[in-house]
């Protein structure tokens, strides 16, 4: 094993919990066990106060009326049993660290808080996991003959909400007295990451979702087309911008 | 001797009205509405340190030229990155927080090899920070001090000393500051960090906090500028939405008589 590898294993032993307790890692005797577990236990506080403070910034916002603030999660107990298999960066630790906001923060005080909820714990969920931190390979600019069948980017979701958020979101983040409204109106929204790890949020029309829904890989993307009832211009327009948001990618096939 | 701070966009009100500081550091883009930041610019001096990228890997093109980028934007008289190694090389595990590479051979040829490329193709001339360490690695070859002076030598860059950075180091080895702080190559210095330690509840010992410096930490501060002759300028190293403007200023005041 080189260096670099070396590296990562501490990095891995840092962020991941139930490596850190294995007997692979421990064996290998190469730090004092006692630091290096306090020390993960103020990284994953750090990782997930930054990201509630970040991705919870609404419920934050809505203290005022609450007096719930959701990074005060990272104290109660319920975050400490959950450092013990905690993994940093990790999808499911994202949900599990989000359905701890949520069960702190929720309430009948504010109409549309459970919408916000579930927008705010996508936004988080979606974030996490792998990756790319630079870029390689200088890509493949070669011309194909046909485009490949779309597939939907893992971890992208599309959100199904009673209240229009978009409308109300920036006015939250605003100073006021009288809490904001919210048009109580069927919402898409989809909420999808770029490879480098940004987060981006779209309205998502009946043909942006069905197209969401049957991109597996496989259908083409004149099935697509007819699945969503779009004309080859509007279908080829519909993926260049799910493919810029991280929503699709295009399956290269074995 | 330049004496700062760093450009906390939710105390941009006062930062633009204030008289007392020379520069602010930047570590983050400014905010596209922030609306202090024409006034911070034409005010202050800036000092680029964001996260450019780790450089125990080469930083890829679109990073180099964001960091180009940034350094005009603020006309950045240096650019700043640090001695970190925070993400496994294939994106899956990555800390979020600042944590130091292992002090061996092939990481010094991997940071110098990487540093230099980076300095090619930057307008400013490049300082790197010190990491503090919680725990050691046992696959480590050489002391830190003895890494970064090979890493100096061999780049020519310049040395960003984060006091406070060597001040946990020295408490978690059981040596006192000012004696680690003698083995670090201070003539390569260009810029000092400063700034407050509160004890916390994970690591069951101090650690870097948004308050401020205490009288010990300033003391530990003048005894190190006493040893760097080519520095230039003191930051107070606090970058937090809970940093209030009462420390920030009386930091800056502080820092300035104590030099």
């Amino acid at each position: 094993m080189n260096d670099r590898a070396l590296q990562d294993d501490v990095i891995r032993a840092l962020a991941d919990a139930p490596y850190r307790a294995s007997a692979e890692w421990r064996e290998r005797e190469l730090a004092d066990a006692a630091r290096v577990e306090r020390f993960a236990r103020f990284l994953a506080r750090h990782f997930y106060h930054e990201r509630i403070v970040h991705f919870f910034k609404y419920s934050r916002a809505l203290a005022r009326v609450t007096a719930r603030w959701p990074e005060a999660v990272l104290r109660q107990p319920g975050f400490d049993a959950l450092l013990s298999t905690a993994v940093l960066g990790e999808r499911a630790t994202a949900r599990a660290v989000a359905r701890l906001v949520i069960a702190y923060v929720a309430g009948e005080e504010v109409p549309y808080h459970g919408d916000l909820l579930r927008y705010q714990e996508a936004m988080m969920v979606v974030e996490a996991g792998p990756r790319v931190w630079r870029d390689t390979s200088r890509g493949d600019d070669r011309a194909t003959v046909a485009p490949p069948p779309p597939e939907l980017v893992e971890g992208t979701e599309l959100l199904e909400l009673e209240y229009d958020l978009p409308s109300v979101l920036p006015q939250l983040l605003q100073p006021w007295t009288t809490l904001p409204d919210a048009p109580r109106r069927k919402t898409s929204l989809i909420v999808a990451r770029s490879r480098h790890g940004r987060v981006a949020v779209a309205r998502a029309s009946d043909a942006i979702a069905s197209v969401v829904r049957f991109a597996d890989g496989a259908r083409t993307v004149d099935d697509l087309a007819r699945a969503a009832g779009l004309r080859p211009g509007e279908i080829a327009a519909t993926l260049r911008d799910l493919t810029e948001i991280g929503a699709v990618r295009f399956s290269t096939g074995s | 001797m330049m004496v700062g701070a760093f450009y906390n966009p939710h105390l941009g009100a006062e930062l633009a009205a204030a008289s007392n500081i020379d520069h602010l550091a930047m570590a983050d883009p400014p905010a596209a509405g922030d609306r202090h930041w024409p006034a911070i610019k034409q005010r202050y001096t800036l000092l680029l340190h964001d996260y450019l990228g780790q450089l125990s890997e080469p930083l890829d093109d679109r990073a180099i030229e964001r960091a180009r980028s940034l350094a005009g934007l603020y006309d950045s008289p240096w650019v700043a990155e640090h001695f970190q190694c925070l993400h496994t090389e294939d994106g899956t595990y990555n800390l979020n927080y600042v944590f130091p590479p292992l002090y061996t051979e092939e990481f010094l040829a991997r940071f110098v090899t990487n540093a230099n490329a980076l300095k090619a193709r930057l307008d400013q001339p490049l300082v790197m920070e010190n990491i503090p360490g919680f725990f050691d690695v046992h696959a480590s070859q050489m002391p830190e001090p003895v890494w970064l002076r090979r890493f100096f030598d061999a780049t020519g860059t310049g040395f960003l000393l984060d006091l406070p950075h060597v001040w946990l180091e020295a408490h978690y080895r059981g040596v006192t500051p000012q004696a680690w702080l003698a083995e670090f190559p201070l003539e390569h210095v260009v810029e000092v960090h400063v700034a407050g330690v509160e004890q916390d509840r994970d690591l069951e010992g101090p650690w870097i906090a948004p308050t401020a410096p205490s009288d010990a930490m300033l003391g530990f501060m003048a005894h190190a500028l006493t040893r760097c002759p080519g520095a230039k300028a003191v930051t107070f190293d606090a970058f937090s939405p809970s940093l209030t403007t009462d420390v920030l200023f009386s930091s800056v005041d502080r820092i300035r008589a104590a030099l």
